[in-house]
């Protein structure tokens, strides 16, 4: 009796120091966040922009929800070496070519500051804690789907390739990657997205879609798939 | 009664700071963010996405292509997207992000791109 009295306060204080490790290795993730003055480039808290004239000034992607729509594994990979996602950079139309006849991708780059392995780390401790308030999780329980049924919505009903690429050599250019998209993304996120994009960004070049919860399922799946 | 009526007041200053304003664009604005994209900057359908679309975008500088719709059937083709007036679905429904003021600016800035 005696000995579980002192393995359940052992488990307590393990635990209770653990929470305090996270929170302080996300004070740390602040501060690095801080120094190198990431706020400059992204929003890294609400509300989101409202108008045509903000959009157009913005940078970098919003962070204030990084927690919500990030895969941690995948962002402590992204910050040491940052990679392009959308392929005509943050807002397309900053970096377009126009021409004539059609218009092309001007010269976009990645984000410039990686982060060695600890600062990564703690910055993605801290970009964790950054909440979508409204946000469900748990939503997507499991990866079982009709890949066909998806394919057909995907492609065909709703067109989301002519905006996106779905491999990593066809689909449109103005909205971010999605062929890697499973690897980043949290599927209880994509379907909240997919549900509302105007909710997290009001003036985002993508519009809402009317359809089922199934169909907003299917799709949050298929492109949580996408590896 | 002064309570509540201060309560009511109170319950509507918050509502106006939570709901969203909807600020309305300029037709010319509203097609550069949302339109360039397939469409182009030129209006002639060559936006950075047209490769990408199994049906072309349309040409809004064709007087010839666009005089063959009506007014009513751009309005809804913007609104509620191209499978509403039988056309691509790769032309999505707009109403999430304008106003049907907005589309109706932007029916305007397409005769201006066609002068038609």
């Amino acid at each position: 009796m005696k000995s579980l009295k002192i393995l359940i306060s052992l488990i307590v204080f393990a635990l209770f120091l653990s929470v305090g490790i996270g929170n302080s290795i996300a004070a740390d993730g602040k501060a690095v966040v801080d120094s190198k003055k990431c706020g400059g480039c992204h929003k890294m808290q609400g509300p989101p922009d409202k108008t045509i004239a903000d959009v157009l000034k913005r940078k970098a992607p919003d962070l204030f929800y990084a927690g919500s729509k990030f895969k941690e594994a995948w962002l402590v990979g992204f910050l040491q070496k940052p990679t392009m996602i959308r392929p005509a950079g943050t807002v397309y139309l900053n970096n377009i070519k126009m021409g004539e006849k059609k218009d092309e991708i001007g010269d976009v780059k990645p984000c410039a500051s990686a982060l060695s392995k600890d600062d990564a780390e703690a910055v993605t401790k801290y970009l964790m804690t950054l909440k979508e308030p409204t946000m469900k999780a748990g939503v997507i329980v499991d990866d079982t789907f009709s890949k066909a049924k998806a394919k057909v919505l995907f492609g065909q009903k709703e067109g989301c390739s002519g905006c996106h690429r779905d491999k990593a050599d066809s689909g449109g250019t103005s909205c971010p990657t999605l062929y890697n998209a499973g690897e980043r993304l949290n599927p209880d996120w994509i379907f909240d997205f997919l549900k509302n994009p105007q909710k997290y960004d009001p003036k985002i070049w993508m519009p809402r879609r009317e359809l089922s919860d199934e169909d907003f399922m299917l799709l949050a799946k298929f492109i949580a798939s996408m590896k | 009664m002064k309570k509540v009526s201060l309560m009511v007041l109170s319950i509507m200053f918050l509502g106006l700071m939570i709901t969203p304003l909807a600020i309305a664009e300029k037709a010319e604005d509203n097609y550069k963010l949302y339109c360039f994209q397939c469409h182009g900057s030129k209006g002639n359908g060559g936006g950075i996405n047209a490769a990408s679309l199994s049906t072309a975008p349309r040409d809004h500088t064709s007087a010839t292509e666009m005089k063959k719709l009506s007014d009513d059937n751009i309005f809804t083709a913007i609104k509620e997207g191209g499978a509403a007036v039988s056309k691509s679905t790769f032309m999505p429904p707009w109403k999430s992000i304008l106003t049907d003021a907005e589309i109706k600016d932007m029916v305007k800035h397409l005769h201006g791109l066609c002068k038609c």
